[in-house]
């Protein structure tokens, strides 16, 4: 979204020659919001983060040792609901953009929060998976080098959903409070649902590459 | 959404955006069930590009209606498509400087 902004028609207003400036004054040379393409650019950026997890997990996760490895007690079951959870969110996610981009409020606030309830569902649901690795399997995060990687790349994963229902509650918190969202927060929400999506194709991916292939 | 770049653009409504999620969540009952066909009767193999494919068609459908990629600037599909491109070329190419794709067989 190109930022712009309403000129003041006072004195010290600054004055425009085409009619096309008269009222919106576009301050970026990209024509895309600054912030907008920050975000791009960061979440471009996260494929390298979460490239190298992935690449560890592939370098170890099929290799044997002495202790239980993650592709041995893997729960497909469970975690193909987690899953499911999770795409629903994104689901819910675009509702609560797509609500505020058609004015309405309570909708809006509405979408964020279940957004932010199937979030905790999924980190719930990881909380669980790790607890029972732990206690029953005992594969701890140095049992070995395949357990290790598991554990960074979807505990890496988990703190980004983590930060995500953090972000997702104070807009729904502002929301509560002002009202509504305001043009200014309508862009953070846009930016928050770019950056839960992103949480999302990285898990499709996960789910796919170490869990799926990984236990088959 | 951006007034400068996607105003202009139809985008989809909460009808649509809730076949595409209805779309993501049947690609995803077909991976589960092409994980346990191959634990009863084997797929000689398919399962590994067969599981790849969905999952890249998974995420096109997130990164495109969800994120509204199609929808924007290409300024910005570049910008992502360059880290995707990026991360993929090294990664990939350190995977199998290690040897590590002989996971899949």
């Amino acid at each position: 979204m190109a930022e712009t902004f309403e000129i003041e028609e006072g004195e010290d207003a600054p004055r425009h020659d085409t009619a096309a400036d008269d009222h919106h004054v576009v301050h970026e040379s990209t024509g895309i919001d600054n912030r907008k393409l920050g975000m791009w650019v960061f979440l471009s950026s996260e494929f390298l983060f979460f490239g190298a997890f992935i690449s560890n997990y592939l370098l170890y996760g099929g290799r044997d040792f002495a202790t239980t490895v993650p592709r041995d007690i893997y729960d497909i079951p469970f975690t193909s609901i987690s899953s499911f959870v999770l795409l629903m969110s994104s689901l819910t996610m675009v509702l609560a953009h797509h609500a505020l981009s058609t004015g309405d409020q309570s909708g809006t606030k509405t979408w964020l929060m279940a957004t932010a309830l199937l979030g905790s569902v999924f980190l719930g649901g990881q909380v669980f998976e790790f607890y029972e690795f732990i206690t029953v399997y005992d594969m701890t995060l140095t049992s070995n080098p395949a357990a290790s990687a598991f554990y960074m790349l979807t505990g890496f994963h988990g703190t980004h959903v983590a930060i995500g229902i953090i972000m997702l509650l104070s807009l729904f918190g502002i929301a509560r409070r002002q009202g509504g969202l305001s043009e200014k927060h309508g862009m953070n929400l846009e930016l928050v649902g770019l950056y839960w999506h992103f949480v999302d194709i990285i898990w499709i991916v996960i789910f796919t590459l170490v869990y799926l292939l990984g236990a088959s | 959404m951006s007034e400068t770049t996607s105003d202009h653009v139809e985008h989809p409504s909460t009808r649509d955006y809730v076949r595409i999620a209805i779309f993501l969540a049947v690609l995803t009952a077909i991976e589960v069930a092409l994980f346990y066909i191959e634990e009863a009767v084997g797929l000689r193999g398919w399962e590994g590009p067969l599981l790849i494919a969905l999952s890249t068609i998974k995420f096109i459908a997130v990164v495109g209606w969800f994120m509204h990629l199609r929808f924007e600037d290409s300024f910005l599909s570049k910008f992502f498509g360059a880290g995707f491109v990026l991360a993929m070329g090294l990664y990939g190419i350190m995977l199998l400087a290690f040897g590590a794709f002989a996971l899949f067989g």
